[in-house]
């Protein structure tokens, strides 16, 4: 039975002397030494309007990667679904050309565009082989300042936008992705709100034209450039988005909405039919930047942020409950939260609850064994490696300590940290966050079968 | 371009590496050439039920993830019709680790009742994840069905059944590791921070003593040519209708594939694609539309799917599809529209080998459906379709006696028809 990490080190101690010449499979080679790990920084630039640049120079294929950061996410809206279908429709035709030829222009040099609108930020991103750069530049340059909001396409997106709503809502997983943050948050709170169908239909042309202007100006922007970043990339650069023809009155944050948590913790949605239901569970925590931030994540993973987690192992490989069950934690830049989420047997799911409980208390009360504490310590430094493998990787890493006002030296703690940390500081923590009666629950399904 | 080498073990194992000295990392793919075309009819899902066995446990080695995470690894695994194909990735100073991991699997199984018992449990809760607790998830599995009468691409990779699931017993499991998992059978492809020369003594030291096994000589029965349109009609609690048009077409490495691609590019990618402006954009009949192929190694299927715009007809919605698709089995496509899919395609590939991993697992399919060496011929073979070939190969695809439809019906009527 596989409940501990313990496994494999107690038939390794216990494993008899053999002589040299057999092959020994019983034992696990010895580690490498662990190599020390060099972050690669970004290299900060202005160009002349006042934009700051990150740059990442690096990898072996001649791409580039440009990010544009806009404070112009779902945290800076007044009013539901502005932020995230102003963010779509830059790419659906600009005062000079329209999305089909926009689509077709890029296309035609085999370029990509990703935007993504967040709580806090909104972004848009293009993907270039470093050999058609200069002639993407421009067409990036043209959604971003000149966006046009064509009506007919406003309304094939909303339109098309209401129908995979509909389909996504028939999924237990999203609706309980969905609606659990507005438990820790509220409704009314723009990290809480869940969206409500009938809400696609107040959105107007207008509204989208003044978010653009109040949100995509030079004076807000941030801009990241990863890949094989040559001085003629930094110069293309510079030419679109270093004038300033672009300003505007940007307003970076948006009202401060008071959070206000659910009165009751245990909530559940009924989906009759269900075969599975879906589990959320967590609470409310810190900013990234708080001092028990990265001993949480640690006890996250050793909960349910790996593999061999423990959820995993009781849950999915000693129960069958689950296909997978995990846990995590969000940060946003005015907020925290730690999450539990998995689909589980609607027949077992309240056998499946009782286990995750009984998981988050024996943190409280147990010390983790100094075997399984060490194989995190060493996983989670792997994945340290991993997480920085690469130019795209790099400037990722970057972004993610710049989101919260943070810098390199987050990394050099996350680092010191892991190689630090005992269980009982762990067991601190645990017995700190990880309280039954601090937990709130979501269940969306079908518990009667 | 991904620049390698190949040996092959005395016990028949192909090793392939490929050295990145870029990154600190070090991946190592494992690919069996098993899949669930070779699977007994009355016992479907084997071939992936048997991948999340190879976590429970080898003869030597109680916890496969336990000792790569110890090594700071990471893995994963997935089983399609063709292939089970094991991959991961760890820091390269601790390569030795995967090494010894993935030899002792090859070698033998702890073969643990707890571990079949359980896994049994996952990949049934695995099946509803995926399939009957979705909306549209059973699609494919009545799909492959009409489309399929004797070839094993008739069911799904997770099995015809839950119950050939449920049925799963020790024997089963014993034999089809006798059978498939041994070093003839593989390839093992590693790539990262490593020297030929340090793969090639690791190679020698845990692999090579495994001896080789007989893989049987795999004789699928060959699909008939379909004569005739084949139609299916289900209605389920699902939003809004949805109809899939599956249409048999050549396999992986023939020539006809590249040209199949890029139709499904031409067809459905991006903003400005064909049926993309013409359907949804213009006539808005459907929310989302997509064609693509299945990538299977035997002849396979191409694709077109969508679902539709309120108050449109399943009957409009078809015969839109085939209009559009007419116009490309009578008329060649645009130059224009040639050069913006291949060039879309090779940057595609570009952008993928930024990855050690995406590397190594590459180098390994290739070299499963013929030589490593194709990996690097992908751009010319899409290079090399002309306007014509598209249009011979897109006018002996695209006929409805050669075509399985579905229509998937909104039994609550949300798009009111």
């Amino acid at each position: 039975m596989r409940t501990t990490a313990l496994h494999y080190i107690i038939v390794q101690k216990q494993k008899p002397m053999e002589t040299e010449t057999k092959l020994d499979r019983l034992t696990m080679p010895a580690l490498g030494k662990p190599s020390k790990i060099d972050i690669i920084h970004a290299q900060q630039s202005k160009l002349a309007n006042g934009i700051p640049v990150y740059s990442v120079n690096g990898g072996t294929q001649d791409v580039v990667k440009i990010e544009l950061i806009f404070p112009a996410g779902s945290r800076q809206q007044n009013m539901p679904l502005v932020a995230d279908t102003t963010n779509v429709l830059l790419e659906e035709g600009t005062t000079k050309h329209s999305s089909e030829e926009i689509a077709s222009l890029l296309d035609y040099y085999g370029a990509f565009l990703e935007t993504s609108a967040h709580h806090d930020y909104a972004t848009v991103s293009l993907y270039s082989l470093g050999k058609h750069f200069s002639k993407v530049m421009p067409v990036l340059e043209e959604l971003i300042k000149l966006p046009s909001f064509p009506q007919e396409e406003i309304d094939v997106y909303l339109t098309n936008k209401k129908q995979r709503f509909l389909v996504e809502e028939k999924k237990v997983r999203v609706v309980a992705a969905r609606n659990f943050p507005a438990l820790l948050f509220g409704d009314n709170h723009p990290y809480g709100h869940a969206v409500r169908m009938e809400e696609f239909d107040s959105i107007k042309r207008e509204n989208l034209v003044g978010f653009h202007k109040g949100h995509y100006s030079s004076n807000g922007c941030t801009i990241i450039v990863a890949g094989k970043v040559k001085d003629t990339v930094l110069n293309a650069l510079s030419d679109s988005f270093g004038k300033d023809d672009w300003k505007g009155d940007v307003e970076v944050d948006g009202k401060a909405t008071e959070i206000k948590p659910s009165g009751e913790k245990k909530h559940y949605m009924p989906k009759d039919k269900a075969l599975q239901s879906a589990i959320r569970m967590g609470r409310m925590l810190f900013l990234k930047g708080h001092d028990d931030s990265i001993p949480f994540q640690i006890l996250n993973v050793i909960l349910g942020g790996y593999f061999g987690s423990r959820l995993m192992s009781n849950i999915r490989e000693d129960k069958g409950y689950t296909y997978g069950i995990s846990s995590g934690v969000v940060f946003l830049k005015e907020a925290g939260y730690f999450q539990i989420a998995s689909e589980v047997g609607s027949d077992v799911c309240d056998k499946a609850l009782v286990e995750i409980y009984k998981e988050m208390d024996r943190l409280c009360t147990e010390p983790i064994p100094e075997a399984e504490l060490q194989l995190v310590k060493n996983y989670l430094r792997g994945n340290v490696l991993r997480s920085m493998d690469g130019p795209f990787a790099l400037a990722e890493r970057f972004k993610q300590v710049w989101l919260h006002g943070l810098d390199y030296s987050y990394y050099e703690k996350y680092i010191s940290t892991l190689a630090d940390i005992t269980a009982p500081q762990l067991k601190d923590i645990a017995c700190k966050y990880l309280q039954k009666d601090s937990i709130y629950e979501l269940v969306v399904g079908n518990k009667k079968s | 371009m991904i620049q390698f080498e190949r040996f092959t073990l005395a016990n028949g194992l192909k090793v392939i590496v490929h050295r990145d000295t870029s990154t600190p990392m070090a991946c190592v793919n494992i690919l069996y050439n098993v899949g669930a075309r070779d699977e007994d009819p009355e016992k479907t899902g084997f071939a992936h039920l048997f991948e999340h066995l190879m976590f429970g446990g080898s003869i030597n080695i109680a916890d496969f993830d336990n000792a790569l995470q110890q090594a700071g690894g990471e893995n994963n695994a997935f089983t399609n019709n063709d292939i089970t194909n094991y991959y991961l990735s760890l820091p390269a100073s601790n390569i030795e680790v995967a090494f010894w991991l993935e030899s002792d699997r090859m070698l033998s199984l702890a073969f643990s009742d707890k571990s079949l018992e359980v896994q049994r449990s996952v990949v049934i809760e695995e099946y509803k994840q995926s399939y009957l607790n979705q909306p549209y998830g059973d699609v494919w599995i009545e799909l492959p069905k009409l489309a399929y009468k004797v070839h094993p691409y008739q069911w799904p990779t997770i099995g015809k059944e839950i119950d050939h699931i449920k049925h799963a017993v020790m024997g089963d499991v014993k034999a089809f590791f006798q059978k498939f998992y041994c070093p003839n059978n593989a390839i093992l492809a590693v790539s990262g921070n490593v020297t030929v020369d340090q793969v090639k003594a690791l190679c020698e030291k845990w692999f090579a003593p495994i001896p080789a096994g007989n893989p049987p000589l795999r004789k699928l029965p060959v699909e008939p040519k379909q004569t005739q349109a084949r139609k299916l009609e289900l209605e389920r609690d699902v939003p809004v209708d949805a109809i899939y048009k599956a249409y048999h077409m050549g396999a992986r490495m023939d020539q006809s594939f590249y040209a199949m691609e890029l139709l499904a590019d031409i067809l459905t990618d991006g903003n400005a694609s064909r049926m993309y402006v013409e359907l949804v954009k213009n006539k808005k009949l459907f929310s989302e539309i997509s064609a693509f192929t299945l990538e299977s190694f035997d002849p396979g299927l191409f694709i077109i799917s969508g679902k539709l715009s309120e108050g449109v007809s399943l009957q409009a919605a078809d015969e839109a599809i085939q209009e559009e698709l007419k116009k490309v089995a009578l008329a060649q496509v645009k130059k224009e529209e040639m050069e913006k899919a291949k060039n879309k395609t090779e940057s595609s590939l570009i952008f993928s080998e930024m990855s050690i991993l995406n590397k190594a697992m590459n180098l390994a399919i290739f070299e499963v459906l013929g030589a490593a060496e194709d990996v690097n011929k992908e751009t010319e073979r899409f290079t090399k379709v002309t306007e014509v070939d598209l249009l011979v190969e897109a006018s002996r695809v695209i006929n409805e006696n050669n075509c399985s439809t579905l229509y998937y019906r909104s039994k609550t009527k949300a798009n009111g028809n």
